[in-house]
């Protein structure tokens, strides 16, 4: 029995591997090929059949850059408010808590076509970078405060009574304690809602929209590279490569994002003793 | 050190938010088979029109009408030709694309007529060899609702989608070729101009000729090759400045060389 169940996790996590491997390897063999470094410097030729990616790549970071300033400071607030005030308003908690678990299982053509309805046309920003870094904010809105909730949550009690014996106020507490504590969670956070942010299409097809030019301003439209993927595997005849070449820079920065925030948590780790 | 850094951002944010140089913009939206096309013209246009931004988005040809008619674009890309109750529209055919019926290359028929397409599709014929091919199934590749080389191959046919008996329903041009091409006794429908340059490229296909016309862009040129379909941009006033400018240019024999780049065949 022991055996048995030593195996199916094995084989759980084995296949899981595997799937990531084959699926890695297949974009690498098939872009690698082709690849060339001016692929990240030029612009898209012939709807993205030639030319390089270089309007894609700085459109992606500056929604990316939009999502974050907006979901940093709000997603931290909620998950001070869902932690912190959850004794003195236990029904406004809870019905924050629904919202949340229902947003976080909403669709992302929803949010899609929400962020279009709201930011596109009735705010009316337009198809604008704006527009899809909100979208997109709203959208891993839940995730990021679970994961700093639950990061809050580990904080032994003493961190708080402690404060409270010596007479230190709430802001005192938060500012001082809860939030250097909550810190890492809130890099964990921020990385899991990038790497959701990089993956998305839906949400972005309709609010940041198409264009695949260099954006002039933040009221711009500007293509993500996801939606470049879709659009020259799905639209463009022998726009296959290029599709290649573009996951592969994709993964490449999901591994980058993921890599240099392990080494930021690792030095903050090694820095702190509370921790 | 905070507060700089904050001041730094919203300084950031704030001037980010707006363009150094207002240009005039025009949006368009609608059919995503248009809009790689319509990309490419545009840019051509901007480096000729300094002051002009053309910006293309996409989602179908009925949001290109609802846009339009909205207001929230200025030009609309419509896949098809315009409908009875959108006629208040003005409509501009720029190109013209056809439907090929597509089989593996290694199948040995090589024209069906209009009953025998039926039959496939409806299921009343299921083996290559009552065609003349080997003694193999049919496999009877079909596209996925709403997409709209499924109305007009339907509509053609006087088919309607409930009839169909596929073995296997696909979405895009590309999935069709690629569904096509790896299994040698299926048959398919995709973009002509698709077909025509996957198979130059050496992907495994074959054009059928259909009603004794070959399935080649040329005879989509002239007419006579059954399956098309027009290509139109519409607006909903009769266009003026900028607008008209650039539907001036894509009508213009200037863009035909981008037009047959994307494997349609231009209007002028």
């Amino acid at each position: 029995m022991e055996r048995m169940t030593k195996f199916l996790a094995w084989l759980s996590a084995g296949i899981l591997l595997l799937i990531l491997v084959l699926m890695v390897q297949d974009i690498f063999v098939n872009s690698l090929r082709h690849f060339d470094f001016s692929f990240l410097s030029q612009d898209p030729l012939s709807g993205g059949r030639k030319g390089g990616i270089f309007p894609i790549i700085i459109s992606t970071l500056l929604i990316l850059g939009v999502c974050m300033i907006v979901i940093v400071p709000m997603g931290l607030g909620t998950a001070l408010f869902l932690s912190e005030y959850s004794d003195e308003h236990p029904k406004v908690v809870h019905i924050v808590r629904k919202a949340l678990e229902i947003l976080s299982g909403v669709p992302s053509i929803v949010f899609g076509l929400f962020g279009n309805a709201l930011f596109c046309v009735f705010l009316g920003f337009g198809f604008s970078i704006w527009s899809g870094g909100l979208t997109l904010a709203i959208m891993s809105m839940p995730l990021f405060i679970r994961t700093v909730e639950e990061g809050i949550r580990t904080i032994p009690k003493n961190y708080r009574l402690v404060p409270l014996s010596l007479g230190l106020g709430r802001t005192t507490t938060i500012r001082s304690i809860i939030i250097p504590y909550a810190l890492p969670f809130v890099i964990v956070g921020g990385v899991l809602s990038i790497g959701r942010s990089l993956a998305e299409t839906a949400a972005l097809i309709f609010t940041s929209g198409y264009v695949d030019r260099m954006p002039e301003s933040l009221s711009d439209s500007g293509r993500a590279l996801s939606i470049h993927i879709y659009d020259l595997t799905m639209n463009v005849p022998g726009g296959d490569t290029n599709a290649y070449k573009t996951a592969m820079v994709l993964i490449v920065l999901i591994f980058i994002t993921n890599g240099l925030f392990t080494i930021v948590l690792k030095t903050w780790y090694k820095k702190r003793i509370i921790l | 050190m905070i507060k700089f850094t904050i001041f730094i951002f919203v300084f950031a944010l704030v001037t980010l938010s707006f363009p150094l140089n207002a240009k005039e913009t025009i949006v368009i939206t609608g059919s995503s088979t248009i809009a790689p096309t319509l990309l490419d013209l545009a840019k051509l246009y901007e480096a000729k029109n300094k002051g002009v931004r053309i910006d293309v988005q996409t989602g179908g040809s009925s949001r290109g009408v609802a846009d339009v008619r909205k207001d929230l674009a200025k030009i609309g890309m419509v896949s098809r030709a315009l409908k009875a109750d959108e006629k208040d529209l003005h409509a501009f055919t720029f190109a013209t694309d056809g439907i090929a019926i597509i089989v593996h290359k290694t199948n040995s028929v090589s024209e069906l007529t209009k009953e025998q397409i039926v039959d496939i599709y409806k299921g009343s014929i299921t083996n290559w060899k009552v065609l003349g091919g080997a003694d193999q199934k049919i496999v009877v590749v079909n596209k996925a609702e709403g997409r709209s080389t499924l109305e007009l191959f339907i509509g053609f046919f006087g088919l309607k989608n409930s009839q169909i008996k596929a073995d296997i329903v696909i979405g895009d041009n590309e999935q069709g070729i690629k569904t096509v091409s790896t299994n040698k006794n299926s048959i398919g429908y995709v973009s002509i101009g698709t077909a025509e340059y996957n198979a130059s490229v050496g992907v495994p296909l074959k054009l059928l000729n259909f009603q004794g016309k070959s399935a080649k862009v040329e005879n989509i040129k002239n007419g006579t090759y059954p399956l098309t379909r027009e290509l139109n941009l519409i607006t909903k006033l009769k266009p003026s400045g900028s607008i008209e400018g650039f539907i001036k240019f894509v009508l213009s024999p200037e863009s035909t060389h981008v037009i047959k780049d994307h494997f349609f065949v231009p209007a002028y």
